[in-house]
């Protein structure tokens, strides 16, 4: 037993207070740790846990960009505004990618008449693989050619782009309403774009 | 153990008896009443923080590793993982259930690394508390009989033993000894308690027990930098805990590869990599963006070393913010470059042959570089494969190596050089179903053959600017050039500087511990018949180097030569018994 000098009279205060702090951090930590983003701001969209929508006012708003097709034509985002935009982050490379652009190219026929846009960033490619994926699934909407991610890095500010593919819908007004994050598919997308300019796709394609 | 009370609302009712079963309070607990969870919380502690249980803690951090290093991590293997879902579909879920696929993540790994911090953390801190208290404490009094001590040196002086005692004190002093005396208060350590108390009674105040009048003794204690060692060394292993667990909580480590002429934005999608800490997102990334614009590689060209990297330079232009300013630099080994707060390190380079792709209809369906992987032996000589999805009407592979310096040894081709001075592509054409289409990620660097039948039995061998026409009709593949690439390491790690300076000072303060002894040294003045006799002894706790008995003798003579000396001063002058007068003002 050792002997505690005076100023340590009171060791089960110490330890008592040990036992506390070693409590809280362990909480602390786990509470940091595991919460996982949860905003009151975002919804997830039925029947999928990558797909969220963000509430009206809580938007985020979609950074500007300019850029070069893969045809070749210069691109600036600005020139969309006022039109509902899907914007899709891909790669030929990206398997994924592949999985979706079927699903992505028969919504996007499927809404051109109601007024919504679709525009690729094709990531990471080369415009020789990126026209023949084009070629494969008859996508027919112009993609801007990002092989450094730069547009990736301006939007990962508003929305957390973790991986490709993503999908971002953009409302009129330029605020992003909804994000498939992973492979699209065609109820998640189409129930997100049905909220975003109120008209189903059955509607849509009634038109 | 037979008589174990329990409290009613103990919550701990169904708590294992083999652990020790619950303490009852001790001889030292002023309450005999229920044990209450103050005392229960007490008794956790005391157990979490014993060193049965950290070892305990500790092995259980070594076995759950295990699974993390045989089962494919979600972290840093994302495609095995998915590869093992489908190979076991019975098992995996149930895997995944229990975290086994991101062990690092699971909240059972978190639990025992956090209990076992929770240990450590338990056991230094009070041991801290004890060598301080050890450090500060004054050395016991003198033994009554010094001459049983290890070392001992007896001689006569005609001082009188007051004055013996005095010049003796001044002598230890001198050396650095912390001192104590018979009636000493109990003050600051390391100040020599005044001269001439020690016939001055002392109160039952004082720290001691009021001394014999007659009674002149000095106890002397040196090495207390031993203690400070210690105390070092611990608050040091506490230091690099805390800064373990800031590199845990808030750095990062990501990777990725990039071809010459190329460039990446430091952001989650277009790194091959991500491993953040625990208390980052991929949104604490520093938004630079890198362009490799040259990569030079040189080898030794002769001589027995010949083919060894004597440098590697990465020449680079990045921005620190997307709109900021373009700015230049260069990446060695060792000399990353650092950019808002990341480092970012050369880590590995290699060689991406370019190719040309048409396929059946006449589409070029690729152009670019594809990344080829050096494998350990043979001067770069480079596997890889070339997946073209997007040929029609069926899809392309092509399984490769690059040969940087490609010599035809008896029908096989080696390269004899790491730089690429003849290089030769040899390649395997495919033709088939890649398996990408059903969206499971696949590595850029495997070919899934499942699907694809081989068209070409034998190797198709191309140099720059050579093309083979694929069988059947299925199109042409040109080798067009070749461009290296580097493999960078992005790491942000806050905890790396005060973990050297902490690991530092740890074993600063283990070597002081270890090189520094405690050795103490008595004096005691007896007055006798004929003068005044004087007797030291000393001891030390460990002498693993030896040495003591050397500094012992040097300080017993010094001793005696300095009471010879104050024995003659003396002569001459009238004897003044010591005062209170400190002895430089003599």
């Amino acid at each position: 037993m050792f002997k505690a000098p005076v100023w340590l009279a009171g060791r089960r205060t110490v330890v008592l207070a040990a036992a506390v702090l070693a409590g809280v951090l362990l909480i602390g930590v786990l509470v940091a740790g595991w919460a996982t983003g949860g905003h009151s701001d975002v919804t997830d969209v039925d029947g999928s846990q990558s797909a969220v929508m963000y509430t009206a006012g809580h938007r985020p708003v979609a950074p500007e960009f300019t850029g070069t097709t893969l045809t070749g034509a210069r691109l600036n985002f600005s020139s969309y505004r006022g039109q509902v935009v899907v914007l899709n982050f891909w790669g030929s490379w990206c398997a994924p990618c592949r999985a979706e652009a079927s699903t992505l190219a028969s919504v996007a026929a499927l809404y051109r008449s109601s007024g919504v846009a679709f525009l690729g960033v094709d990531v990471r490619d080369t415009t020789a693989s990126a026209e023949a994926f084009a070629r494969s699934f008859g996508i027919t909407y112009p993609s801007v050619a990002d092989p450094g991610s730069s547009i990736t890095l301006d939007f990962t500010s508003a929305v957390p782009i973790a991986a490709t593919p993503t999908t971002l819908v953009i409302d009129r007004t330029g605020h992003i309403a909804g994000a498939v994050f992973g492979s699209a598919t065609y109820p998640v997308l189409t129930t997100i774009l049905a909220k975003v300019t109120g008209k189903t796709a059955a509607v849509a394609v009634s038109r | 153990m037979t008589d174990v009370r329990v409290p009613e609302t103990d919550p701990f009712d169904s708590a294992p008896a083999d652990s020790g079963g619950p303490p009852r309070p001790g001889p030292g607990s002023p309450a005999a009443g229920p044990f209450g969870l103050a005392d229960w919380l007490k008794w956790a502690w005391r157990q979490l923080t014993s060193m049965r249980i950290a070892l305990v803690l500790l092995f259980l951090l070594a076995l759950g590793s295990v699974p993390g290093s045989m089962l494919p991590q979600q972290g840093s293997d994302p495609v095995g993982v998915q590869q093992y879902f489908s190979s076991h579909p019975a098992l995996a879920p149930w895997l995944n259930h229990l975290g086994l696929f991101n062990v690092f993540a699971a909240p059972w790994f978190a639990a025992i690394y956090l209990l076992l911090f929770a240990s450590l953390v338990g056991c230094v801190v009070p041991r801290t508390f004890r060598l301080a208290g050890s450090a500060r404490t004054l050395p016991p009094r003198a033994p009554r009989n010094l001459s049983r001590l290890p070392r001992f040196a007896e001689y006569a002086t005609s001082l009188p033993p007051a004055a013996a005692a005095e010049a003796a004190a001044r002598v230890l002093s001198a050396h650095g000894f912390r001192l104590r005396r018979p009636t000493a208060p109990a003050g600051p350590a390391g100040t020599a308690a005044p001269a001439g108390t020690a016939d001055s009674g002392g109160g039952p105040g004082a720290g001691d027990r009021p001394g014999d009048p007659e009674e002149h003794w000095i106890s002397a204690e040196k090495g207390y930098l031993r203690e400070a060692g210690n105390l070092i060394f611990h608050l040091a292993l506490l230091g690099v805990l805390v800064s373990v667990a800031l590199g845990g909580l808030f750095g990062y480590k990501a990777d990725r590869l990039l071809v010459q002429g190329y460039s990446f934005a430091d952001t989650q999608s277009a790194l091959d990599e991500f491993h953040p800490g625990r208390l980052v997102t991929a949104a604490d990334l520093p938004p630079f963006t890198i362009t490799l614009n040259r990569f030079d590689a040189s080898y030794i060209s002769s001589g027995t070393q010949r083919g060894q990297p004597s440098s590697f330079d990465a020449q680079v232009s990045y921005t620190a913010q997307p709109t900021g300013p373009v700015r230049s630099a260069r990446i060695q080994v060792n000399h990353p470059l650092s950019v808002d707060g990341a480092s970012v390190y050369l880590i590995g380079h290699g060689y991406a042959p370019e190719f040309k792709v048409t396929d059946a209809r006449g589409q070029v369906v690729y152009n670019g570089p594809q990344p080829f992987v050096a494998g350990a032996t043979g001067n770069f000589l480079s596997q890889g494969v070339l997946k073209v999805p997007g040929a029609q009407p069926e899809q392309l592979g092509f399984t490769g190596v690059f040969v940087p310096t490609a010599v035809d040894i008896g029908g096989t081709l080696e390269s004899v050089f790491p730089a690429a001075d003849n290089p030769v592509v040899s390649l395997i054409a495919y033709a088939g179903n890649l398996g990408m289409d059903t969206g499971v990620p696949q590595s850029v660097y495997q070919m899934d053959t499942a699907g694809m039948r081989q068209l070409t039995a034998s190797p198709l061998l191309l140099r720059i600017g050579q093309s083979a026409k694929l069988p059947d009709g299925q199109g042409t593949i040109t080798f067009t050039g070749y461009r290296q690439w580097v493999s960078l390491a992005i790491t942000h790690d806050p905890g790396q500087l005060p973990a050297l300076i902490c690991g530092m000072a740890a074993l600063g303060g283990l070597l002081l511990s270890f090189m520094v002894r405690r050795r103490r040294v008595f004096v005691r003045a007896r007055a006798g018949r004929d003068g005044t006799t004087m007797q030291v002894g000393g001891l030390t706790r460990t002498d693993a180097s030896g040495g003591f008995e050397d500094e012992f003798a040097s300080l017993a003579a010094e001793l005696r030569s300095a009471h010879h000396q104050a024995a003659q001063d003396q002569a001459a002058p009238p004897y003044v018994p010591a005062t209170a007068t400190p002895p430089e003002e003599e």
